[in-house]
């Protein structure tokens, strides 16, 4: 595997050739600081990419076109990257080597067309098209209490911290939805060409050269911009006496969220020590939270631990039976004092890191996983995947117990359900 | 072993059977770091009534007991618990169940050899006592509850229950908490001894791995082993109708949902190879509702349609089209549904293009390795055997066997069902 990278001025450009996979993957990422009162607009923009485009003037011929191009895959996701929202407009299509000479050449036009010459006329997105978009998403948004999972997760962190970005819901707003116009939608789409910053990659068996002009021509993107906010959020301490909440739903389970701050952490100890921790934690079906509050005790079905790293967190999750309530929670902030304790081996160790390891190797088998880790390096100056490799075997149990000691649960929210047996 | 080219997909498979019927299948892919291991038998939720080797009468074991059984295999005497044995060399583990098969499986890049033993030797001991059979009631009672408060669940099995009159696909795979309440470690040990046995199971081995190695490990891991027992599954006589055409009832949404389902009984297609058939009538519905066909445009911009999904469900003697949607306008969008499937226009055009689409995505498939196992488990499950060559079954496919296909469907055959919003209770 190759990779360089160029700076062409007005974005990044990286590519990396290897012949491990039968397609070329290319990805467009467009960020910018995340605005609370843009999230909404920008999912619609996001949804709107794939309706149709000038030369496509319904999703049905956009869908032809990409199925006569060998199936390539068009895709675009609109994500939290910290304090930056990420859009992401994705593109992958077989080699030409499996397909016919310049098919890979006319799905790059394709991009291109559905980037930059979208179904707008008089500085207006079609306003019939907007309709379908904004009908379904305000259906999602007022179905959002179907996936208790979710909805649990949405109200921790609302609870957690009213006006931190960590706090807004990234599927967007019901309020803001019924303010996109096609005049706003336009003028919010120009505002991200011209002014978002951006990253371009390109993986598989590719010519440096003449990906390189390829990319010029068909990404035609002229502005110069500057990052000035940086990614991780801020560190916050933890409250002095924990926040609890919770809220009623008609289902039988009920779903236990809680949010714990990492703070004060190192970076080594956020990219190493931390994920250690929470693989001993509950990243595994091997971990604490799952063999204690699982298999000893019969008390759920679901149980684990996610680092949220840029937003400094940790959170554990459960589905539980109300009853269950108190219990659960005793278990936990048993388990949480037993890692600040040091209460694990040398064994729980070394397993956490093969694991991380044999993360770190799939990453290799995926185009996507591999852009992603160049993309964190770029953003966030991580390490590469050998030093990475290199850095996670250095950790030592007192690393992870200072981490331990550092991680404070500070908001509980339970999602009870209080539905009967029958429903 | 013998060597099967998978054409057109840079890719090749190894078989072998064992003198007990235990199938084997390696595909080596030498270029990645990771290497995925399934271990599976042909036993899924909808075997519950059988009569065991040596009875005479058939007994109706608890709904749910493929599933039980399937958690249940993590419980080894020894006490070591097979996440934990997994975990030491950083090897990812699971098992799941469907309605006709139950796989665990394991995968990882690091001590493949012993991983494979361990893989084959845990699901080779069973280990059931009255106390862990209980034990696992409470998780798996938590398990059920988590699905059956999704309101897609809801819908689906509401479906099933409408689409089918007695087929054990009426039931979820999970079972009900009353059903798995029932059982004991006699129903499991009586489910263990009559499915997994050698000549109804299998072992898949994809990624980069050693294919001597496995095959010396294979050999002293399952050469000896018996088949234990001999059942005869009793066969279900499911009527041809649906069991109810029309339904609905309300649940805990916003937004109201439908499911549509199609029960066709393969006895009226004439006679056809399985795989073909599923070929043909997976291309008849892609033509109708796919994502480039005309029906989706049209209820799109007539703002009928939220979300949309489509699966075929196959039984042994029917096989089912579902579509499960959200809409604001039920009503009328059922009335398009039930209008395209009864006109079931083809287009030439269409019908060539999803060939081309379906050849390319077996090839991007085959980058993958999950996607690679879950393909070959697939058929073998369904045709018990793998297909080596798929992209010219696609590429031979033509419109004249569709039409004929087609013409033999009764289109009439269909179970609807509406999902409304509870009425709020002041």
């Amino acid at each position: 595997m190759e990779y360089i990278k160029k700076d062409l001025g007005s974005y990044r450009l990286h590519l990396i050739k290897t012949k491990k996979f039968k397609t070329i993957t290319v990805r467009v990422a467009f960020r910018s600081p995340v605005v609370k009162e843009e999230i909404t607009i920008r999912n619609v923009l996001c949804d709107m990419f794939l309706q149709s485009s000038r030369k496509y003037p319904s999703k049905r011929d956009l869908t032809i076109e990409a199925q006569e191009l060998y199936a390539a895959d068009i895709q675009t996701y609109n994500s939290r990257l910290g304090n930056y929202n990420n859009l992401d407009i994705y593109l992958s299509v077989l080699h030409d080597r499996y397909t016919e000479d310049g098919n890979f050449k006319k799905s790059l036009d394709f991009l291109n067309q559905i980037i930059f010459h979208p179904d707008v006329y008089a500085q207006k997105f079609s306003a019939e098209k907007l309709d379908v978009v904004k009908n379904t998403m305000r259906s999602n948004l007022s179905s959002i209490k179907e996936d208790g999972g979710n909805y649990s997760l949405l109200r921790l962190f609302e609870t957690m911290d009213k006006n931190r970005v960590s706090s807004y819901r990234m599927v967007g707003y019901l309020d803001d939805l019924e303010k996109v116009t096609p005049e706003s939608l336009y003028q919010y789409y120009q505002k991200m060409i011209r002014s978002d910053l951006v990253d371009i990659f390109v993986i598989g068996d590719i010519d440096f050269k003449e990906i390189t002009a390829l990319i010029r021509q068909k990404i035609p993107i002229k502005t110069v911009k500057r990052q000035r906010v940086p990614y991780l959020l801020e560190d916050v301490r933890p409250r002095a006496r924990r926040l609890f909440a919770r809220e009623s739903i008609d289902t039988t389970q009920s779903k236990l969220a809680i949010g714990c701050r990492a703070y004060g952490l190192s970076d080594y100890e956020r990219n190493y020590a931390l994920t250690l921790y929470n693989i001993i934690l509950g990243g595994s079906g091997d971990s604490k939270l799952f063999q204690e509050i699982r298999e000893s005790y019969s008390l759920c079905y679901v149980i684990n631990s996610v680092p949220n790293k840029l937003d400094r967190l940790i959170l554990i999750r459960a589905g539980i039976d109300k009853e269950n309530y108190t219990k659960t929670l005793e278990l936990i902030d048993k388990i949480l004092l037993d890692m600040r304790k040091g209460k694990f081996s040398d064994e729980d160790i070394r397993i956490a890191k093969e694991y991380f390891c044999t993360a770190l190797d799939e990453v290799l088998d995926s185009p996507n996983r591999i852009i992603d880790n160049y993309y964190m390096m770029e953003l966030l100056g991580t390490d590469t995947i050998e030093e990475k490799r290199r850095k996670i075997m250095n950790v030592c149990k007192d690393d992870i117990i200072k981490v331990a000691k550092k991680v404070k649960m500070d908001t509980v929210f339970l999602l009870e359900g209080d539905g009967n047996e029958e429903n | 072993m013998k060597k099967i080219d998978l054409k057109g997909l840079d890719l090749c498979c190894y078989t072998e059977t064992l003198s007990n019927g235990l199938d084997i299948i390696f595909v080596p892919f030498l270029d990645k770091a990771n290497y995925f291991i399934s271990y599976a038998t042909r036993f899924g939720s909808e075997v519950t009534t059988f009569i065991p080797d040596g009875e005479k009468k058939p007994r109706k074991v608890p709904d749910g007991i493929a599933h039980f059984l399937e958690h249940k295999m993590f419980e080894q005497e020894s006490g070591e618990d097979p996440f934990a044995y997994f975990s030491k060399s950083g090897t990812g583990a699971n098992a799941s169940t469907t309605y006709n098969s139950t796989q665990y499986i394991c995968y990882g890049t690091k001590n493949f050899l012993d991983n494979l033993r361990y893989l084959i030797q845990y699901v080779n001991a069973p280990y059931y006592t009255d106390s862990n059979v209980e034990k696992e009631k409470g998780i798996i009672a938590e398990e059920l509850k988590m699905y059956a408060d999704l309101p897609d669940v809801q819908l689906e099995s509401r479906l099933r229950k409408n689409i089918y009159h007695i087929h054990p696909r009426r039931v979820d795979i999970g079972g009900t908490v009353e059903e798995i309440n029932k059982i004991t470690k006699e129903d499991l040990y009586l489910c263990y001894n009559n499915f997994y046995s050698p000549n109804n199971m299998f072992l898949l081995v994809v990624g980069n791995f050693n294919m001597d190695e496995a095959m010396r490990v294979i050999h002293e891991e399952l050469d000896h082993r018996e088949n234990l027992v001999k059942s005869e599954i009793v066969p279900i006589k499911e009527k041809k109708s649906v069991c109810k055409k029309e339904d609905s009832f309300e649940g805990n949404i916003q937004v109201p949902k439908i499911g549509v389902g199609l029960k066709i009984a393969i006895s009226d297609l004439g006679e056809y190879d399985d795989l073909e058939l599923d070929l043909y009538l997976t291309m008849l519905t892609t033509m109708l509702f796919g994502s480039s066909s005309s029906f989706r445009e049209r209820v799109r911009s007539d703002k009928l349609l939220n979300n949309f999904y489509t699966d075929w469900d196959n039984t042994e003697r029917y096989k089912t089209f579902i579509i499960l949607a959200s809409t604001n306008q039920p009503g009328q969008l059922i009335k398009e549904i039930k209008k395209e499937i009864s006109n079931h226009d083809l287009d030439e055009d269409m019908f060539q293009r999803m060939k081309k689409v379906w050849i390319a995505n077996e090839v991007k498939m085959a980058d993958y390795i999950d996607s690679t196992v879950n393909n070959i488990y697939d058929d073998m499950i369904r045709y018990h055997k793998v297909i080596p060559n798929k992209v010219d079954i696609i590429r031979n496919m033509n419109m004249e066997v569709l039409q004929e296909i087609v013409s033999s469907i009764d289109f009439d055959n269909l179970s609807v069902v509406t999902m409304l919003p509870q009425e709020e209770i002041l």
